[in-house]
């Protein structure tokens, strides 16, 4: 049964949903369903911004202590060890430099402060480590050099991580809003 | 149905399953207008069709489990937003749809011309007008989408019902459209 009428309403048929909906019925939905949402996504345990912290803060803490600890003389294997940590450092802080980019083109102002924090402690810790590898280099030294920026590259895939998942779900909201 | 379209918002749908709050708002956002205007067209009232959007929500969320994705997800919201509308007429009018055996004739489907300058507010404006039996059937039939047998489901009334009310109330759109357009010559 095709006439006219029918064909003009197919036609027309976004302009026939006209009526706004109030902003208030979204409160009162959630109202009605208690505390059965808002407890927001679940977060992997290993993921959270505590793990997080505390591994940096463990971290600087085995630094520090490196730092300290008793010196023995330079030694031949030592000079090993600086000499491949320099290619280690040159690439790890390659990608280090390119997911700081990344993250700065993705997200230029809304940088965690906690994130940024951890970060910046980190990274002035690694600079008081690589004194420490210049004038008395030891293997305990690479190794926490090593580390330091093994973690520095883990936060930061971290926060790009959460970057591109925050932008996937408002793109794919946006998209379906104008679907 | 095209099944890659079926569980288009499977990933929201999901996230909403683990009580993500940011999900619940992203679905409501998407299906809020759509289904206010579904309940508006059968209720034909503000507040009620804002009662009928939040229980429809609040029931759709609180059911998730049970939505399968064998049907949209935007198809089961309309269903459910669709049944609480017609409760609440029906509550509150006491008026039920007629489903009378001699109301049951399968009449020919007639091809009705209307006016050539129809527009979407005359055509609501004449759709507004009419009696909740003849509108709902001709919004769910025009607007909704449903066929008669659908129809004939959701409201319990016999398809050659749900047929014959959508041919009396195009016959009552005519005869609205059409004078408008007489007394504008």
């Amino acid at each position: 049964m095709k006439d006219r009428l029918e064909e003009f309403v197919k036609q027309n048929r976004a302009a026939f949903d006209d009526q706004e909906p109030s902003d208030r019925i979204w409160n009162s939905i959630e109202n009605a369903m208690g505390n059965t949402i808002g407890i927001g996504p679940r977060q992997r345990w290993w993921n959270t911004v505590a793990v997080w912290r505390a591994a940096a803060i463990l971290f600087m803490a085995v630094s520090v202590g490196l730092l300290f600890w008793k010196t023995t003389p330079v030694r031949t294997a030592d000079r090993t060890a600086l000499k491949e940590f320099n290619d280690v450092e040159a690439f790890y802080n390659r990608q280090i430099s390119e997911k700081v980019e990344m993250i700065g083109d993705l997200q230029p102002q809304e940088n965690e402060a906690g994130f940024t924090q951890d970060f910046q402690q980190l990274e002035a810790m690694y600079m008081v480590l690589k004194e420490e590898m210049r004038t008395r280099p030891t293997k305990k030294v690479k190794d926490a050099l090593v580390l330091n920026l093994l973690v520095r590259i883990d936060l930061l895939n971290q926060q790009i991580h959460r970057i591109e998942e925050s932008d996937k779900k408002e793109s794919a909201d946006k998209k379906k809003a104008e679907a | 149905m095209d099944q890659s379209f079926v569980n288009v918002h499977e990933d929201l749908i999901n996230r909403c399953r683990t009580g993500d709050r940011q999900a619940h708002y992203a679905l409501y956002k998407l299906y809020a207008k759509a289904m206010y205007n579904v309940g508006y067209r059968i209720t034909r009232s503000e507040a009620d069709a804002e009662d009928v959007l939040q229980e429809a929500f609040v029931n759709a969320f609180r059911n998730l489990a049970s939505y399968r994705g064998d049907a949209t997800f935007g198809a089961w919201l309309k269903r459910i937003v669709v049944n609480k509308a017609l409760n609440l007429i029906q509550k509150r009018r006491h008026e039920p749809i007629p489903d009378d055996d001699r109301w049951d004739v399968a009449e020919d489907e007639v091809v009705i011309e209307y006016a050539d300058d129809l527009t979407v507010e005359r055509v609501k404006r004449a759709i507004d007008g009419l009696p909740d039996g003849y509108r709902t059937v001709l919004s769910l039939y025009l607007l909704e989408g449903y066929d008669h047998q659908e129809i004939a489901e959701i409201m319990g009334i016999s398809e050659s019902t749900s047929k014959s009310q959508l041919n009396r109330a195009k016959g009552r759109l005519r005869e609205v459209l059409g004078d408008k357009k007489n007394q504008e010559r």
